[in-house]
């Protein structure tokens, strides 16, 4: 049986593509390596949707939202002391988010089914299947092949099959970071309000620095879903060296910590599990994201965004699948040169605009003195300042003795921040 | 209801997944590698607790691997072959 598109792996973006690509007629097989679209997915937990109602605007209607995120919070975390920042919207605004991937990907798997894709579980495929002369023509799974016009590689971010197929080089550690994650169930979705701080439905997104990572780049996370809420600290690779626990405990000595512990406790564990994420953006993209039979979209092309606080996975993933279909749907052939229009296409989208604008974030967020000189310094400083003795302080002050206090210095720390204002 | 340290067993307890007794999907390609390797990143760096140093050697078990690739990429040594788990094992997220 020969298909006209075979795409590896049911995550958002190969899902998007199936589900436009099955819409305009095309026969379509999307195989899966879990028991289920989803299974062997895993992410932070908010998904944006400015860009959703562009690229997918079916969301609306029904796909799974466990809460629209109406607070925004971010945390300098030092072992005793915290600083938080928190954005509240009080209008009933619908931008981004939270919900398990899991049940997101479900929905966009029933909408693809729905559309015409076939979707096959349960099967890993371990090769792309490339012809005399280069062309990606199907793929492979043991000793079965597949014969496709055009495959999609949506394999994620630990891309194998391109390895193999000797597209990209194997993963640098100075490109990943091995998020962990552990999602925490309440008796109910009161009690996570309650402890929350939040109304009824409404979201939170929190990202956490300094403490979390053992003040290494990186940082915690925590993102309420309906009646449970997600819980991970995220790690560089290429800092491994400098850490003294190991990651499968300093998620739990985040969650221990006395500003944490309080929320969630009594609480059951739920799902434990790890991924890794590309930090490097398109830092870590192939040479192309088109070959001869062969478009390459969401994590695997490097498309995800992140600038310490705000990470945009899913967006990207799904924008880049449904325009690898418009590339399909315009082409005339499978050959690289008609399939350049795919990367046009990402060009004049905000996939790669976006992504090029924040190049170089990573830099910044990999310093290492970044988020420690920022966590010790500025809770320091606001200790001092609110923490009246015979002397209350000016703000400068504060900064200054904080400064002494902690040794870091000040004028690298506002070297930091202009940089921060223009990078992130 | 106090505040409880989850052990990484009782963690990972909490998962589902369908090992694949058969053939490991993660092996050791040389293990000498491994004992002459100093900072045993894999032993800090795997989320499920899947490499355990054991003298000089890494005891490497992978029922309870959560998938994740971050021991293949972190090694310094290339002394790991990862492959995705066969068709439908491994493990099995169902919250995330």
């Amino acid at each position: 049986m020969k298909f006209d598109v075979a795409v590896v792996g049911a995550g958002p973006a190969g899902l998007a593509a199936a589900y436009r690509l099955a819409s305009s007629g095309f026969k379509v097989v999307v195989l899966e390596r879990g028991r289920e679209p989803g299974a062997k997915e895993l992410y932070g937990g908010r998904i944006y949707a400015y860009w959703l109602d562009k690229y997918l605007p079916e969301f609306r209607k029904d796909a799974p939202v466990d809460r629209w995120v109406r607070k925004e919070r971010v945390s300098l975390l030092t072992e005793d002391k915290a600083l938080t920042v928190e954005l509240a919207i009080t209008q009933k605004e619908k931008t981004s988010f939270v919900a398990p991937l899991v049940s997101f990907v479900s929905w966009l798997s029933k909408l693809a089914q729905g559309a015409g894709a076939k979707i096959v579980t349960e099967v890993t495929v371990d090769a792309l299947v490339k012809d005399e002369k280069g062309k990606i023509t199907g793929v492979q799974s043991g000793s079965d092949v597949l014969q496709a016009e055009y495959v999609i590689d949506a394999e994620g971010v630990n891309r194998l099959l391109l390895e193999r197929a000797g597209i990209v080089k194997k993963l640098e550690p100075e490109l990943v970071a091995v998020g962990v994650k552990e999602v925490l169930k309440f008796e109910n979705k009161k009690v996570l309000e309650e402890r929350l701080g939040l109304d009824e439905d409404e979201g939170l997104a929190w990202a956490l620095a300094g403490y979390p990572t053992e003040y290494l780049p990186g940082g915690g996370f925590i993102y309420t879903y309906k009646d449970s809420l997600a819980l991970g600290v995220v790690v560089y690779l290429k800092n491994w060296e400098k850490l003294k626990t190991p990651v499968y405990d300093l998620i739990e000595k985040f969650r221990l910590h006395p500003y944490i512990a309080p929320l969630v406790k009594g609480v059951t564990l739920q799902e434990y599990g790890g991924h890794m994420t590309p930090v490097a953006g398109i830092n870590m993209s192939p040479p192309r994201y088109y070959y001869d039979g062969l478009l390459i979209v969401g994590d695997a092309a490097g498309f995800l965004l992140h600038t310490g606080v705000l990470i945009r996975g899913v967006d990207f993933a799904i924008a880049s699948g449904v325009l690898a279909a418009e590339a399909i749907k315009e082409a005339r052939s499978p050959s690289a040169e008609d399939l350049a229009i795919y990367e046009k296409k990402l060009r004049e989208s905000f996939v790669l605009q976006q992504l090029e604008k924040f190049r170089s974030a990573d830099r910044l967020l990999s310093d290492e003195s970044l988020f420690r000189d920022l966590a010790l310094l500025s809770t320091e400083a606001a200790y001092r300042y609110f923490n009246i003795d015979h002397n209350q302080r000016t703000l400068f002050e504060a900064v200054r003795e904080a400064s002494k206090k902690t040794r870091v210095n000040m004028l690298k720390i506002m070297i930091n921040m202009i940089r921060m204002l223009r990078s992130l | 209801m106090s505040l409880k340290y989850f052990t990484i067993e009782e963690r990972l307890n909490a998962n589902a997944w369908d090992v694949d007794v058969h053939r490991p999907h993660i092996r050791i390609k040389d293990p000498d590698k491994c004992r002459t390797c100093e900072k045993k990143p894999c032993t800090y760096m795997c989320p499920a607790k899947c490499y355990v140093q054991q003298g000089d050697y890494v005891v490497l078990s992978t029922e309870a691997c959560v998938e994740c690739g971050t021991c293949r990429v972190v090694c310094p040594h290339g002394a790991i072959e990862w492959n995705y788990p066969r068709s439908g094992m491994g493990i099995w997220y169902r919250f995330t």
